[in-house]
């Protein structure tokens, strides 16, 4: 019987710092034996328990999408025991991973649909999964438009700089990137992510919105959405809670009797008001 | 008597609004035990009780509420945790009102449970006797012969600095030395005195209740929570398990009043309290230190003094 | 079918089984204080105390236990799964609460999706012989959530305490292997009489009243009820009441290592302490003992409930013996009661 405690080796092939204060590394990891990364799928929005022995594990968000063959991306965050210890090691060092988990994000449902994705600071990493799944030509033609707003504090805090770029030159996405504050080089957008919303306004008819963020950002764009008239089951969005086992095993990152690592992360607003405020 | 005086003393300090919050005793499901009772209606005063069986520290309690004015009934060493409490700046809104009742010496009810055999379904308190009713015993018992070890030595039953005393001051016993118990231990050799800890500890299995009763133990971040670095483990291997006490038992030193929470909170009756009479011994031996008697003194291990004794640093 | 099994037997009994099997039982640490335990020498089981301190579930999820071991070395870091057991194993002298209370963590650990492997090797290896309450003790309300002192379901073998011996009674195909066991004398008419008349007596004294029925429906209501702003106030966040329940089955999982070797390990672990659910970036989601506290009587109640279909608690009483304060989990359940709006001791106010 197969131990889902047990990680599975990966190799670190490349590491990069996505960030100016250098909080933010990029990794991405391939599979050291084949017949892992077979049987390996996954859908956006799922996460990996990554581990680096000795130190420990944490969860994170596929930043890569099923489509990019090869290998997977992960953005870390450096805050703890782990997260240091992942952005220490370096190119060539063994990671493990246990994977996929969770729910991901409800691709069928958005199916023949609109989409808006807003997305703040570091919580942006399986939004860009999401992004660059619908953007595949495979599955392009599969929803109708595509929104994405993201801003961060500083033109030096937003992630994928390059990749952005390269989406704001296509005319199947329209993508609004906005910073808080600019910098002399920044050309972009300056303003609040609830305040570009606002002005974007897409339409709610037969749109479902995607939002991930830190708090803070979520309390003040909720209303917008609110405003703009979506209904509770086309909001969602990925919850982060403190996690230990990945499989709902542990008791750990309960909501009410739903596991953030089993039932979610991914949840709808809809599903949220039904549970108690823990998280 | 006391209790009924204790009622109506609370009564009015809830009814003038001098406090907002009384924290006492409350009898409730269980003989031989009585529950902390946090009182804020005039009328709730009437589930506060006074006897024998009131073994908690209440004063591990005050810092949840810091933000009220709080009343708290206290024996004579949980006056002293007050005492010291305030010395290391605990209070900066309101000091709480110290309620004191001098301390007939609590009953041991491990101790009495042992005496008995079967479930011991009521106890009640007859002057100096115990009346213990199970479904095949109805025993008397003297009710010195259960008291805890700590109360047996204890030579603070008055509560000191308190603003309300409720009952008359009581004689102190002159000072005993430690227990016969711990006594005894001390004059083992070093390896019998840790073949003695280990097997007490042995029991322990981290639930933290002699910390979280302790109201000395208050720290928002314990060192065995610390991750980086990363103290001790959290499993049960020996060497964990006696970091954990010891170094939990050096924290505490100049700073526990013996009051015993920690040894009564203990599911795996770990006697803790031979710790900690032992180094209570030895702070008062090396710097004429007792915790919470004088409201002025810092505790020695937080000053220096070129006068104290450095035998044991050179 | 029934046996007899004298107690002048029981002994060598034990001998004959820890030949064969990895014995684990009561032991009594100190007076007082029992724990289950693999068993070295027969002489150390003790089966006097009802309510050990710590449960049965420490035989199928130990406190601490270790996942994988590892050592990084050139190439790779080959990881050595720890799961297996040696032997088979034979769970003695656990009350029926306990038994319950593993089928309730059996349904968290062996689902659908996921499986946890450490708990279904010891399960799938161990033989459970329970043992019959005669007399249950006024905090023994285990007639609430379902159960009772006399209650087989789970067992394989069933054992009653009949003064002079036990009679033993086999319940499933592992218990049929005892069939043949040299110690077993045929149970007469006089023993079957006397198992009756203590099960009689035993069921009359547990305590049948606590309102458990209906708890999950009625605490839906009560998510954001003022009665958890003063039911938690006494509580002092330690973890004697998960630690010693037979239902709680929480862990965290660190990895202990020096230099190239190490393992990772599962250890138990509390909702009730704070940073139970403390996030890196500070936030914590349950920061008072308010929370935290509804959080553990609300998992019991509702959650687990609503996921299992019937809640997770079996009534053994532990948390009302051993709680440093007194907390007494039946006074919250009558408290949600419809027909009773304070405790029967005191007020929730």
């Amino acid at each position: 019987m197969k131990n889902p405690y047990l990680p599975i080796p990966m190799i670190l092939k490349k590491a990069r710092i996505e960030t100016s204060d250098r909080m933010l590394r990029t990794l991405e990891l391939t599979f050291r034996h084949p017949e892992d990364e077979e049987k390996f799928r996954y859908v956006p929005g799922q996460f990996c328990e990554l581990s680096a022995l000795g130190k420990g594990e944490a969860p994170f968000g596929i930043a890569s999408s099923p489509t990019e063959k090869g290998s997977l991306k992960f953005t870390i965050n450096k805050a703890g025991l782990v997260t240091t210890e992942l952005h220490r090691l370096e190119e060539g060092s063994e990671i493990g991973i246990r994977g996929p988990l969770g729910n991901g994000y409800p691709i069928d449902l958005f199916q023949g649909k609109n989409l808006v994705i807003i997305g703040g600071g570091f919580a942006f990493t399986t939004l860009r999964s999401l992004i660059a799944y619908f953007l595949h030509p495979e599955n392009r033609a599969r929803i109708k438009g595509i929104t994405v707003i993201y801003g961060a504090r500083m033109p030096g805090l937003l992630l994928y700089k390059e990749e952005l770029l390269e989406w704001e030159k296509r005319d199947d996405l329209r993508l609004v990137t906005t910073v808080d504050w600019g910098d002399k080089d920044w050309k972009g957008k300056v303003g609040l992510v609830p305040n570009v919303l606002e002005e974007a306004a897409p339409s709610a008819e037969e749109t479902y919105a995607v939002i991930c963020g830190p708090p803070v950002m979520i309390k003040f764009t909720f209303p917008k959405l609110m405003a703009l008239r979506f209904p509770n089951e086309r909001i969602f969005t990925s919850l982060e809670k403190r996690m230990k086992c990945g499989i709902g095993k542990c008791g750990r990152c309960n909501i009410g009797h739903l596991y953030v690592c089993k039932d979610g992360p991914v949840f709808s607003y809809g599903q949220l008001e039904k549970l108690p405020k823990d998280y | 008597m006391i209790q009924q005086k204790l009622r109506e003393k609370a009564k009015e300090l809830l009814s003038s609004k001098t406090v907002d919050l009384i924290i006492g005793y409350g009898s409730w499901t269980l003989p031989l035990r009585t529950t902390p009772v946090f009182i804020r209606a005039p009328e709730g005063v009437e589930s506060l009780v006074w006897n024998s069986f009131c073994e908690n520290n209440l004063t591990t309690y005050l810092h949840k509420f810091s933000r009220l004015k709080v009343g708290v009934v206290v024996k004579g060493c949980d006056a002293r945790s007050v005492t010291a409490l305030g010395l290391e700046k605990r209070f900066p809104n309101h000091r709480p009102l110290l309620i004191g009742i001098p301390c007939q010496r609590m009953v041991d009810r491990k101790k009495v449970k042992k005496a008995v055999k079967g479930e011991i379904l009521q106890a009640v308190e007859q002057g100096e006797l115990l009346l213990v009713k199970g479904e095949d015993f109805n025993v008397t018992l003297k009710r010195e012969d259960f008291l805890y070890s700590v109360c047996q030595v204890c030579t603070h039953r008055t509560p000191l600095h308190a603003d309300v005393l409720i009952g008359d001051p009581v004689e102190e016993s002159p000072l005993v030395d430690l227990h016969p118990d711990v006594k005894a231990l001390e004059g083992k050799s070093p390896e019998e005195r840790w073949e003695f800890f280990q097997k007490e500890i042995s029991r322990c299995i981290r639930c933290y209740a002699c910390r979280e009763a302790c109201p000395m133990c208050y720290c928002s971040e314990c060192f065995v929570d610390s991750s980086r670095p990363r103290w001790i483990e959290k499993s049960l291997s020996p060497s964990d398990l006696a970091f954990y006490h010891i170094v939990r038992a050096y924290h505490q030193t100049g700073r526990c009043t013996g009051c015993g929470a920690c040894e009564r909170a203990c599911p795996m009756d770990i006697r803790l309290t031979h710790l900690t009479q032992k180094l209570n011994q030895e702070v008062k031996g090396l710097y004429g230190f007792e915790t919470g008697i004088q409201p002025e003194t810092l505790p020695p291990l937080s000053t220096f003094n070129p006068e104290d004794e450095q035998e044991f640093i050179k | 079918m029934k046996f007899k099994l004298d107690k002048k037997d029981f002994e060598n009994f034990l001998k004959d089984l820890m030949e064969t099997y990895d014995l684990f039982a009561p032991v009594q640490l100190t007076e007082g204080v029992s724990v289950f335990k693999k068993i070295d020498k027969p002489e150390e089981v003790n089966l006097t105390q009802l309510v050990p301190q710590k449960s049965a579930k420490e035989v199928f999820f130990p406190q601490s236990e270790t996942m994988f071991r590892y050592e990084m070395s050139e190439n790779q870091s080959p990881i050595v799964s720890e799961q297996k057991i040696g032997r088979e194993r034979v769970l003695l002298g656990a009350r029926p609460c306990d038994i319950e209370a593993i089928f309730i963590v059996e349904k968290v650990f062996i689902g659908e999706d996921y499986t946890d492997v450490y708990f279904l090797e010891k399960r799938k290896k161990t033989t459970i012989i329970t043992l019959a309450c005669n007399h249950p003790l006024t905090t023994c309300f285990c007639s609430s959530t379902g159960g009772g002192p006399f209650r087989k379901d789970g067992s394989d073998l069933f054992m009653i305490d009949l003064g002079e011996s036990y009679l033993v009674e086999l319940l499933t195909e592992k218990g049929l292997a005892f069939s043949k066991n040299r110690f077993f004398k045929e149970a007469g008419s006089k023993e079957i009489r006397l198992v009756k008349e203590l099960e009689e007596k035993a069921a009359k004294k547990t305590d049948s009243s606590i309102p458990v029925e209906g708890i999950e429906k009625r605490l839906d209501l009560m998510v954001e009820s003022p009665f958890w702003d003063r039911i938690h106030e006494k509580c002092i966040g330690c973890g004697t009441c998960t630690f010693l329940c037979p239902t709680c089955h929480c862990f965290d999982i660190t990895d202990e290592a020096t230099n190239q070797k190490g393992e990772r390990v599962r250890n138990w672990d509390s909702c009730l302490f704070p940073i139970y659910s403390l996030e890196t970036s500070g936030h914590n989601p349950r920061p008072t003992g308010r929370e935290r506290t509804r959080q553990r009587l609300m998992h019991k109640f509702n959650y687990y409930p609503k996921n299992f279909g019937r809640v997770a608690c079996v009534g053994c009483g532990r948390c009302i013996l051993y709680c440093p304060v007194q907390f007494d989990v039946r006074e919250a359940i009558l408290y949600t009661s419809s027909r009773r709006t304070e405790g029967r001791k005191g007020k929730f106010k």
